[in-house]
Order: structure tokens, then sequence, then C-alpha cells
């Protein structure tokens, strides 16, 4: 297993290097650049050819694509990651200023989601065909179709605006008051996001639970006369669990990315709505860090999944 | 009780409801087991062969039901009317593995696939005996080695898609011995294996047969098992026994239009593939359409008015039975 996990972590470099390119390459498509989108278009029309050739020569957009990328990618292999072309402000720090905000709000969303999920999902599954079956599914189809945005808005009107429990958006910065006082802005992106996530894993682990105790083997588990729970829990289960690791797996890059929707919707000062701003910009050196951070964050989980499953399932073999 | 019945089985009937319609997958059937000989249960598929193990063990699904009829479980603490007990009870989860163990068709799907061979047959043990941690482990062991599994302290730690199939259906009657019950019921416990493996299978049951005085409720659709095995046969067809009695009865002097049919319909080997087969006319009725009386009328070269009603159980000797109005003409 130690051989698998260094050659996936070796994988790993050769990967960033290609999909690095590709969005570079994207990036470079997109029509305008960094400098139109600075501009006011009230101001674009006073402003010189001369003027816009020399701020692009301070940001050194007036080089040619491939020389961009290869002075990019040696500063990153540097260590540096570069400044933000809209206000000059190094990337680091507004990763490092960002990520604490995204962390906090996905892991409890996760935290949560799979905890609740896995229990709702388990108990739906056992109780099949009754009335709390029955409404868990409709909640999860409707936790699953209705987008996030409007669930956010709804939420939000309710809690903040008409009943005035909680606050409206952002976060208070860490550090600045005491974790009591940033708890209820966390409350409300965070139960939605839990809630959305929620929905998925239930039925997953219901879907994958019933799979399960279909089996012959749980059959086999009665005949010898064991326990109901033990049945349920240990046999049934122990096997549902693999495809649930897999789709919680799936979420974890969420950690490090970010949930977009939810981050704007509640002003959340988290990675996803700085990235919203970086694309809209057209700040590429951003642009390019947070989606490497994506990337490496994506193939991260996916190498914990597979390691996960071969933990849990030993039919499962890496190498 | 003086006699060596291990269990009985009276006059049983479970029921499977769907969608408000009826299915009488088990329709009046009666037999017994006896200690240290194998009953022969055979039947095309759907007649009943499988439910009957499941009724014994109070395996049911939740959408059946036994209907009228005893179970009774002849234990050495007295009877035990399994028919009564409560589902997944405390009660019937005791005799579940311990008195009365089963083995399956598909030893593959019979096993939970994520935990080791060990693990399984330990459960069994755990929850049955009062061994210690460290002889539970041994016994698994022990049982292996008695099974002819080759380096069982290793086997033992293994998982089952590391065993080969005729190994898994080892591991499964390894587990189903694991607290000597006095019943075995094995529901085709070859169909998923290859002969030269069904042979060792087999042989291995007997001999557990004789070692330990199991009785043994065999289901099977093939003669060819009926005949090396059985001591005693009974022929199911659409939910009843239609003819029971010592192998020899009933292979060596079928009454029952059904038995001579399906003794018939069996291919010869080295007749080659020109060889007519005589197979049986016509289909299964439909469980929720059956005839009104015999329901292997429609199908039988021998129905006359009399098959309209559904005929009793007759005795043709002390130890044959038989279902059929028009017996006598068939012989």
């Amino acid at each position: 297993m130690l051989t698998f996990i260094i050659r996936r972590l070796l994988i790993v470099v050769p990967m960033l290097f290609v999909i690095s390119f590709l969005v570079y390459l994207g990036l470079e498509l997109t029509p305008g650049d960094a400098v139109s989108h600075m501009i006011d278009p009230e101001v674009a029309s006073r402003i010189s050819a001369e003027q816009l050739s020399e701020m692009r020569e301070a940001l050194g957009l007036n080089k040619s694509f491939l020389e961009r990328y290869y002075i990019w990618i040696v500063n990153v292999l540097q260590g540096d990651f570069g400044h933000s072309l809209a206000g000059g402000v190094p990337i680091s720090d507004i990763v490092f200023d960002r990520l604490p905000a995204t962390l906090e709000l996905s892991f409890i969303a996760i935290v949560f989601s799979t905890i609740f999920g896995c229990l709702l999902g388990v108990f739906s599954a056992l109780k099949k065909g009754s009335l709390t079956d029955n409404s868990l599914s409709v909640v999860g189809m409707l936790g699953i179709s209705i987008p996030e945005f409007f669930f956010g808005l709804v939420a939000l009107l309710i809690f903040a605006l008409n009943l005035q429990w909680l606050p409206i958006g952002g976060r208070l910065l860490p550090g600045y008051e005491t974790i009591w006082d940033r708890l209820p802005h966390m409350v409300l992106p965070g139960f939605v996001l839990a809630l959305m996530m929620t929905a998925g894993v239930m039925r997953y682990s219901r879907s994958a639970m019933l799979d399960s105790l279909s089996r012959d083997f749980i059959k086999t588990a009665r005949a010898k006369g064991l326990p109901e729970w033990r049945i349920n829990f240990i046999h049934g289960f122990r096997v549902a669990l693999t495809p649930v690791i897999v789709l919680i797996g799936f979420r974890l890059p969420t950690l490090i990315g970010g949930s977009v929707i939810i981050e704007q919707v509640f002003q959340w000062p988290g990675i996803g709505n700085e990235f919203i701003a970086a694309v809209r910009g057209q700040d590429y050196p951003l642009v390019m860090m947070i989606a490497l951070f994506s990337v490496f964050a994506v193939l991260m989980a996916s190498l914990i999944i597979d390691v996960l499953t071969a933990l849990v399932d030993p039919r499962v073999r890496l190498d | 009780m003086t006699s060596d019945i291990a269990l009985s089985v009276k006059d049983l009937k479970t029921y499977f409801y769907t969608n408000n319609r009826c299915n009488k997958a088990i329709n009046g059937v009666s037999f017994d087991i006896r200690r240290g000989k194998t009953l022969c249960i055979v039947g095309e598929s759907g007649c009943g062969k499988s439910v009957t193990a499941s009724t014994i063990m109070q395996l049911l699904p939740t959408l059946s039901r036994i209907e009228a009829g005893s179970i009774t479980y002849h234990a050495e603490r007295g009877d035990i009317r399994i028919d009564q007990l409560a589902r997944n009870g405390a009660e019937i989860r005791k005799i579940r593995g311990a008195e009365i163990a089963m083995i399956f068709q598909d030893p593959m799907t019979a096993l939970n696939p994520v935990y080791t061979i060990g693990f399984q047959i330990e459960e069994s043990l755990k929850y049955h005996t009062d061994l210690s941690l460290k002889e539970i482990k041994k016994k698994a062991i022990d049982l292996l080695r008695d099974m002819g599994i080759p380096m069982p302290e290793k086997r033992v730690d293994e998982y089952p898609h590391q065993f080969s199939g005729g190994m898994r259906q080892r591991a499964m009657i390894a587990m189903a011995m694991s607290c000597n019950p006095k019943i075995l019921i094995a529901d085709e416990p070859t169909t998923a294996l290859d002969v030269t493996i069904q042979a060792q299978i087999f042989k291995l049951m007997d001999k557990l047969k004789a070692e330990h005085d199991t009785a043994i409720m065999l289901i099977t659709h093939d003669m060819g098992v009926v005949a090396e095995l059985a001591d005693e046969v009974a022929v199911m067809y659409m939910g009843n026994i239609v003819e029971a009695g010592s192998v020899d009865d009933v292979l060596r002097s079928p009454k029952h239009p059904y038995t001579r049919a399906l003794l018939d319909s069996i291919p010869v080997l080295g007749q080659g593939k020109k060889q007519a087969i005589k197979a049986i006319k016509g289909a299964t009725p439909d469980p929720y359409e059956r005839p009104n009386g015999c329901s292997f009328a429609p199908r039988c070269d021998f129905a006359t008015k009399e098959c309209d009603v559904m005929p009793d159980e007759e005795y043709i000797s002390k130890s044959h039975r038989i279902m059929c109005a028009n017996y006598k003409a068939v012989s």
C-alpha cells in the first residue's frame, strides 16, 4: 500500500503541470485581460492607447502567452506565487487569509452531513416503507433538487431578515472576537451547506444499506442466530459503507475549494468567493493559484478515497 | 420421546402476499427429519423447496406467513413449536445456528465479503457457546481442518474471495457445524460448484452425519444427488409433497406421475446428443391461479375427472406415501 501511495503522489506532480497549463490556456482564450477589467468603462474612453499599453507592460501582459506561462511557473516553483493583479497583494497572503474561513464552514458541513446523513439513511433503510422512511425520502429529494442559492436565500429571508435571529452574512475575523461572537455567523451558511450535503449522503446510504441488507450473507447471519442489531450494523452497514465513503470522499475538495454558491449567498469571505471575484477580474495569477489548490485537493481526495476503500473492503487491492 | 425424529412438520402452509394476491408457496406439507438420516427434498424451481427450509428456520421474508400447521423441534429439553416462536426473537435465535444450522446455495454470496472466514465462524461460537476467545479461535481452526482445508492456521485469517468455490462451501459447512447442530439444512449446497467439488462436499456431509448423528435435510433438484445421499426422499410439486418415501420406494418404484416424469426426463450420459429427452409437457401453472384439484393434473398423462378434486395423501406402504387419485392406474 505504501508503494501505491508514493506512486500516486508522484503522479500528482506532472498532473499539476498539465492542468496548470490547461487552465492558463483557458484564461488566455477568454476575451479581454486584467487591465480591461481594472478600468471603469466611463474612464475608458479618456484613456489613450499608450496609457493602456503602459499598464499592460507594468503587469507583464505584453509578453507572449508562452513566455508569461514560463515566468509564472518558474516563480511558482521557486515558491513565489505572485501578486494579485488587482490590488497587488501577495497571493499567498490572500490564500492563507481566506482558507481558514472556507475550512471552517466546509468542515462543519462535512462532519454534520456525514453523521446525520448516515444515521438517517440507515434508519430509513431499516424502516423501509414506513411513514418515516417516506417522509425522509421526500425531504431528501427536496434537498437534492432545490438549488443551494435558493435554499440559502430563503433561510436568510426567514432567519436573518424576518426573525432577525441571526446575522445576514459575513464572518468576523478570527481572533477579532471570541468563538461565541463568530458562532452566529456560522449557523446559517453551515446549516444550509450541511443540509444539502446531508440529503445526498442520506439517499446514498439508504440505497447502499438496502442493497447490502438484501444480500445473501444477511440471511446467513440470521441463520447463525445473531441478534438483529449485529446483522444490521456489523454485517449490513459495514458492507454499505464502501459506496458512502466514496461519496463523502468526493466532497473533501470543498474543504479547500470552498462552496462557491453558499459563500456568495452569505458573503462568506472564503476561497470560493475570492475565486469568483478573481475570475471576473481576469486576475490570472490568483485564478491559477486557487485552481491549482482545488485540483490538488481533488487529487488528494481521490487518493484518500482509494486508501480508505482498500481499508474497508478487503477485496480492493492497491497495486 | 423415544423416536429418532429430530423435527417434524405437520400440514404446514406458508403463504406469500403481494398486492392482495396470495401465493400458496407451501400448501400443506408434512414430513419428519430423523437423526443420522438424510431427507432429500426434490422438485423443480419454484416448487417450495427453499421456502420449506426458510420456514423451518423462521427466515421468511416479511410479506409471508405460516398460515397453518406445525413445526415441532424435538429438542433434548423438550419439544419446541418453532412455528409459534416470534420471528427473529430470542428463542428462535438460540436455536438458529446452534441446534438447526443451514448452508446455502452460493457460498460466494452467502459469506460476508468484508470479514475473514475465521471471524464469521467465530461469530456463531461467540453467541452460542461459553468458550473463551482463545478457545473459539482454536475451535475455528480445528473446524476448518476437519473440513479438509489445508493450512487452517493461515486460512482462518483470509477473506472469502481468497478461497475457491469448494473451499468456501467447506467454510460454510464449518460455520454451520461449529456448534454441533442437531439438524443441518442444506439448500442446494452444490449447485454453484462443479461436479468434482460436489462429490467432495457430499462426502464431507455424509461423514458429519455419521460422526455427529446429525439429521440432514438436503434440498436439491439433482436426482443423482438423491440416489447417492438420501435415506428418504420427498418430491415436491407446487407446494405439496406429491410423493415421499425411502430412496428405494421413490426411485425404484415411483408411483406418482410427476415423479416418474421427473425420473424419465433425466438425460442419460453416453447416449449421445441425439437421445430424446422426455420433457414434461406444459409448464408449471401460475402460482396465483392454481388448478382446483391436483396441481399436476393439467400436465399429467393420466389425468381423469377425479383429479379435479385435491387428492388426499395415501400410504401405499408404511413408508411410502403419495398424493394422487390415480396412482393405481399409473403403475
